[in-house]
């Protein structure tokens, strides 16, 4: 039986690639293929960028409003088919369906929020900044941006992008992973029914090709990238060199504390999502657990007891909290760390290798994985593995969780359990991170806040959504007047 | 089976209101419950609108960080099955009904409660779970 293969979209039309090459596109619970992706070229990437430039113009004079209008429609058509997104999405990247949904609603969300236009793309004015001269800032979109996606949330990433940048009025072009394009394809046909101008948004598949098509066409003005930081720095670099914008989202080390007057009872759920949700595969999963004090020999043996409870399956199935990894590829890398964790000495009290799920004996699943006694300097605990595998490494104090989670290679996301309000404020003073959870295990800003870390998990200056967004796909254009 | 994550709990949810949805859809057609008729189609109607509130909170009211395991929860107490092929007379029809609504408000009482890390969707919960209140104080009348 032939597998689906995906298309490209460009100027209103579902296009062949012009390719020889193509990668196949898995069903992670099963471990068997479901479709083919092409893996495009430059000149499918040039024809995107061709009918989103011609797009441009009259799309950047269509009113904000009118472009909210469009917006609005994609709302109700998405709620319609929310169920089916969602589906789709967990059928190809393996995560629990609930999750499923949770990206689907925070992809419409930021539709919500960017259909604000009005107010969040105004500009600013001052009369008399000398005498009889007023001065006006005028944000002005710029013309054709694109967006290269990961994995790991298939359905929500372009979308802290493409719906600001579309309703600011440029024009636009996805990337999705090659993973899994199967989401975004299904998200395009659904875009296509609320009939937005051809060449306003495209979409192209693909690998390597296609990321240094985007990099070096002359005719983009900015790219958005979420994915490993190698990748991100490789981003940034490129798109300095060929003077676009950028915002390169990157990797992750995320360090979870557990003070001694921490509520555990309480806490523990949102603990164990952390780590474990999306198989670990989010650039905000807790990695590194850090109990502080006395509280530690209790804390790791409540927390074990938790992740063996935790259900492992395939995602479609309604008892499943966590699902498999994305690849078999991945499930080796994440096999690959925990040989390492063994290899340094790390202490390991939950392994969650050859771990079986019934009925889905190809599937890509790595159980629940628990290192104690792991120390800073140790692999495990520097590098990201994007698994669910847990790293424990117990601290004295305060001091010595701050002193961590400044000296990863990372600052993502950090995040305390504790019940005072002092050492929660110390803590969010201190840390470097850019997203802070207090009590919560997933410090994932909404769409009306900014989203994106600092040192080697960010390139760029502007982070995805919130209200900075309109600065990343505007220009403010400054006029000053006088009349005689 | 067990509930343990927000979407088992809103989609047995669904599932008792379409099994809501069946008993009251046959038993306003059954023309030996005539004089019931007005009662069981407005019972049908409520239904279907907590179907539609029970999908819109599904779709609406998921928070994707704090989407947290939940525990001692199963389908089993709710699983009983009222057919209301098998009521003969006005009064076994209404008996049927109250037994449904019962085991449909204890459901919604107890999801609330399992589901409260996720407030708007234990109020919704709650919500729903008066309406099957208000039927069987209706039934109770009767």
């Amino acid at each position: 039986m032939s597998l689906p293969m995906m298309k490209n979209y460009i100027n209103g039309d579902w296009v062949d690639s012009n390719t020889a090459t193509f990668g196949d596109v898995w069903n992670p619970a099963k471990g068997e293929k479901i479709a083919q992706v092409p893996y495009g070229t430059k000149e499918d990437v040039d024809a995107a960028v061709k009918a989103a430039k011609e797009a441009y113009w009259e799309w950047r004079t269509t009113p904000p409003l009118s472009r909210a209008r469009y917006l609005f429609r994609l709302k109700d058509a998405f709620e319609e088919n929310f169920e089916e997104i969602a589906e789709v999405l967990t059928t190809e990247q393996g995560k629990a369906i609930d999750e499923s949904r949770g990206e689907v609603r925070r992809m419409i969300e930021n539709v919500e929020h960017a259909t604000g236009v009005t107010t969040l793309m105004c500009g600013y004015t001052l009369e008399d900044i000398a005498k009889d001269i007023d001065c006006y800032g005028h944000r002005q979109p710029m013309g054709v941006f694109a967006a290269i996606v990961p994995y790991n949330f298939p359905a929500m990433v372009a979308w802290w992008f493409l719906p600001y940048a579309l309703v600011s009025g440029n024009t636009y072009i996805v990337k999705p992973s090659e993973q899994v394009p199967m989401t975004q394809t299904k998200i395009f046909e659904i875009m296509e029914e609320i009939g937005l101008p051809e060449g306003v948004v495209n979409m192209v598949h693909g690998a390597h090709d296609v990321v240094n098509g985007l990099l070096d066409h002359p005719d983009i003005e900015g790219i958005s990238f979420v994915g490993a930081s190698p990748t991100a720095k490789y981003i940034y670099q490129q798109c300095c060199a060929t003077g676009k914008r950028v915002q390169a989202l990157g990797g992750a080390k995320n360090i979870v504390a557990i003070m001694p007057d921490a509520d555990i009872e309480q806490g523990m759920p949102s603990l164990t999502t952390s780590f474990f949700g999306c198989a670990g595969q989010r650039c905000l999963s807790g990695s590194v657990l850090v109990p502080v004090g006395d509280v530690a020999d209790e804390l790791v043996e409540k927390f074990v007891a938790a992740s063996k409870d935790i259900k492992v399956g395939n995602g479609l199935d309604e008892q499943t909290f966590m699902g498999p990894v994305i690849s078999a590829a991945h499930k080796q890398r994440v096999l690959d760390y925990i040989e390492k964790g063994v290899q340094e000495g790390a202490k390991l009290v939950l392994d969650g290798r050859d771990f079986k799920v019934e009925g889905y004996p190809e599937g890509f699943f790595v159980g629940p994985t628990i290192f104690d006694n792991v120390t800073p300097d140790m692999t495990i605990a520097s590098e990201e593995i994007f698994g669910p595998v847990v790293s424990i490494v117990r601290a004295k104090n305060l001091d010595e969780v701050i002193s961590l989670v400044n000296t990863r290679n990372y600052a993502n996301a950090s995040c305390i359990y504790t019940s005072s309000g002092a050492t929660a404020r110390e803590f969010k003073y201190r840390v470097k991170p850019s997203m802070v959870g207090i009590n919560i295990g997933i410090a994932a800003p909404m769409s009306f806040f900014p989203f994106g870390g600092a040192g080697n998990s960010m390139f760029g200056d502007t982070k995805g959504h919130g209200q900075e967004i309109f600065n990343f796909f505007t220009d403010t254009k400054v006029v000053i007047e006088r009349w005689f | 089976m067990p509930l343990i994550s927000f979407g088992s709990i809103l989609s047995f949810a669904e599932a008792l209101e379409k099994q809501d949805e069946a008993f009251y859809a046959a038993a306003a057609a059954n023309p030996a419950f005539a004089e019931l008729k007005d009662l069981f189609d407005q019972f049908l109607k409520d239904t279907r609108k907590n179907i539609k509130n029970v999908q819109r909170t599904r779709r609406e009211n998921v928070t994707e960080m704090i989407l947290e395991p939940i525990k001692d929860f199963t389908r089993a107490p709710f699983c009983e099955e009222i057919d209301p092929a098998k009521a003969k007379t006005s009064a076994e029809i209404l008996d049927a009904a109250r037994c449904l609504e019962k085991k449909t408000e204890r459901y919604y009482t107890e999801a609330s409660v399992k589901i409260k890390a996720l407030s708007e969707v234990s109020r919704a919960l709650k919500m729903i779970g008066k309406k099957h209140t208000a039927h069987l104080k209706k039934l109770d009348t009767l």
